[in-house]
């Protein structure tokens, strides 16, 4: 388990980090998520001791010490590797600071070429493979080693949507194998399909932290999907309906003031007609991002 | 093998493998053998036609005159023949001996006057032969023969000049501080430039997740003082070779046994305390050229950042060859004691023999502790260093890397 508590982190006056207290339950995925700046990739710099900062965090109940390192997988954000050493060399280099023998890598690193279906073979030069595969190679570098606590700094960025489907189901993997993992997203997609739990940071201080349902729940089921006879003017004109939205399928999307309020709707929109669709949620996670985001301003 | 252990491995086995440093180690060979060949060449062309034929009846007096084959011939039996060859510009000209008499008369005919060893050996084989006619003539007992052969003896007792000493330790300070001067200014860039290199990628934060940055700039540091360290061995072992095979080859026999006294002293002069200086100063130099490095963004700006180190390195070898014949001058005795320059002082007074025990070991001790100090001080920056990639200036990005850690 993964504890970061009273997490403060100054870069000259400016203070980026204001008290950031979460738990990583162990097995499990979290996503962290946060506006462009508000300090997600400091957190994992704090939580690797690249930096210095006030606060405590804990890996399994102990200081994150470079004893942990082997333990520990990390994929930075930019994507950089050796560009003259070859595909097995780089993941040889990296993969024997942290302990693993050169012989294991051999083994290791054919399984994953194949797993992460990479067009490339290990005598190949990391600069003749393509920007794609580099990726791959480079979270081959994060992975190999089968470590405890996987931290990934934007990971679907710059990938085509199969390349993403790839990587969520590698995550799904390591998950089973029983590796705590926490990556940072803008896609709320990726988070809301994959983790467990979410930590939502903003201005420096988290703003959201949970099971994933329970925070999306907790926001209310302000939201209806309707599928219906009735037109836009005149679902909006019925009483605390607050806006709508019609949705690619052809329906409309309803937000409302109070959940308490869907019933009373569900029989007023199904009054003696037939309705295809009638959906009551909460507000995605994107909605909850935009306007927790929002706060800040 | 440590973390340590395989970024030194790595770091070596990089930049070995580079063809630049194939071509650099190479090169002074490379310049060696060249001059060998034109040297050799030099000699060999023409040398036909500086040839001097013999000409005689005497088969003994002709094979006793052709001992050297590359300024004498035999191949023309008459003078007529000669006389062609020399119009030919085959041969520069022809030495018709005669014997009437019991007395030899040698004339020389020919394009070119003849040599003054030519004639040294010419007249000696054929003393020799007119020693040998006129005992044969004058009909000596073997006891009179043995008489005349008695010869006056010539002893040498040399004692060295004050003038050889001088020049002994002269080309040996001037061959340590040029080989310091050279192996500095080659890897304080490429030193930066490894560093530089990896700053502007964030691999660095791959490894630093692997490994503390301390000992990751240790194992970096020591790669590249091995890669140094190869390139001196390499040297040694190629002088090593030179200094057996000069004294076997034709074109360097003669050049190096009239200065082997002077070689074998200056050797023993770079072999000493000197070393010491030399590798402690490329180690303090390397470190400060890592420190150069992690200081800019972007490779192409590592050698704008090396100046300061550079320029230190260039006060250190001027200043050692303004004050080299002045040992005793008292710019040398301070400098001798300050790092990074005392690399380039302190050598040449430990040559001329003017330091005494005490001010070496002090000097020493301080360049050991500025070494191993500023080694330990830049490891424990050296994360906030790399990690800080903000394109601000070279000093600001010093403040800023030790405030990040």
């Amino acid at each position: 388990m993964l504890e970061v508590s009273n997490l403060y982190k100054n870069f000259s006056d400016k203070r980026v980090l204001k008290g950031i207290d979460f738990t990583v339950t162990s097995g499990q995925i979290t996503g962290l998520v946060g506006k462009n700046g508000s300090g997600k990739t400091t957190i994992f710099h704090s939580i690797l001791n690249f930096v210095g900062f006030e606060g405590q965090i804990t890996f399994n109940g102990k200081k994150v010490t470079e004893q942990d390192y082997p333990q520990i997988g990390y994929l930075p954000e930019e994507r950089s590797l050796m560009p003259k050493l070859t595909v097995f060399e780089q993941v040889r280099f990296l993969s024997n600071l942290k302990g693993i023998s050169t012989k294991e890598v051999q083994r290791r690193l054919d399984v994953w070429l194949k797993k992460l279906q990479v067009k490339g073979k290990p005598d190949d030069k990391i600069k003749s493979l393509s920007k794609g595969n580099q990726q791959k190679i480079q979270l081959i570098c994060t992975l190999l080693h089968e470590p405890q606590l996987i931290i990934l700094d934007e990971p679907f960025s710059g990938l085509d949507p199969l390349n993403t489907d790839l990587l969520k189901n590698i995550i799904l993997d390591e998950k089973k194998r029983g590796a705590t993992i926490i990556f940072s997203d803008h896609d709320m997609t990726n988070v809301e399909e994959i983790c467990d739990d979410l930590i939502m940071i903003n201005d420096g201080k988290v703003v959201l932290n949970g099971n994933i349902q329970t925070v999306r729940n907790s926001f209310g089921l302000t939201r209806l999907f309707v599928k219906s006879s009735w037109t836009e003017s005149q679902l909006a004109e019925l009483a605390h309906v607050t806006k709508v939205t019609s949705t690619k399928t052809g329906g409309y999307r309803l937000e409302i003031d109070d959940e308490n309020y869907g019933a009373e709707l569900f029989k007023t929109i199904t009054k003696g007609e037939y309705v295809q669709t009638f959906d009551q949620q909460p507000p995605t996670l994107n909605e909850i991002f935009k306007l927790k985001a929002g706060e800040g301003k | 093998m440590s973390q340590v252990g395989i970024v030194l491995k790595e770091t070596y086995r990089r930049q070995v493998k580079a063809w630049s440093f194939l071509i650099l180690v190479v090169s002074p060979f490379i310049f060696i053998l060249i001059s060998f060949g034109v040297g050799y060449l030099a000699s060999s062309v023409g040398q036909d036609n500086d040839k001097v034929a013999i000409v005689t009846n005497d088969a003994a007096l002709r094979h006793e005159l052709q001992q050297d084959k590359d300024t004498v011939t035999t191949k023309y039996a008459s003078s007529r023949q000669a006389t062609k060859a020399v119009k030919d510009e085959k041969i520069k000209g022809y030495l018709k001996i005669e014997q009437k008499n019991e007395r030899l008369t040698a004339a020389y005919h020919g394009v070119k006057h003849l040599t003054q060893d030519e004639k040294k050996v010419f007249l000696q084989v054929l003393s020799k032969k007119q020693q040998v006619l006129n005992i044969q003539k004058a009909k000596l007992t073997e006891e009179q023969v043995g008489l005349l052969a008695v010869q006056p003896q010539l002893e040498q007792k040399v004692k060295v000049s004050k003038e050889d000493q001088e020049a002994v330790k002269t080309i040996s300070f001037m061959l340590l501080i040029f080989v310091m001067y050279f192996i500095l200014i080659t890897y304080t860039s490429a030193t930066a430039q490894e560093i530089a290199s990896e700053k502007g990628t964030k691999i660095m934060e791959i490894i630093f997740s692997s490994m503390p940055a301390q000992k990751y700039f240790y194992g970096k540091i020591g790669g590249m003082f091995c890669v140094i360290a190869t390139q001196i061995l390499i040297y040694i072992f190629g002088g090593g070779l030179i200094y057996s095979l000069a004294p076997r080859l034709e074109v360097s026999r003669e050049i190096f046994n009239n200065n082997k006294e002077l070689v074998d002293k200056v050797i023993a002069n770079l072999g000493s305390l000197s070393l010491v200086y030399v590798i402690l100063g490329v180690i303090l130099f390397t470190v400060l050229a890592a420190l150069c490095g992690a200081l800019v963004v972007r490779p192409e700006d590592a050698t704008k950042a090396t100046q300061p180190a550079l320029y230190i390195v260039m006060i250190g070898f001027f200043g050692a060859l303004a004050f080299g014949q002045d040992p005793t001058n008292i710019v040398v005795k301070i400098l001798s004691f300050i790092p990074f320059l005392s690399s380039f002082f302190m050598p040449i007074r430990i040559i001329d023999g003017s330091a005494g025990i005490s001010q070496v070991v002090i000097s020493l001790l301080i360049l050991v502790i500025s070494t191993f100090g500023l080694t330990a001080y830049v490891g424990k920056i050296y994360s906030g260093l790399i990690l800080q990639t903000d394109d601000i200036g070279l000093f600001k990005s010093f403040k800023r890397g030790i405030r990040i850690k």
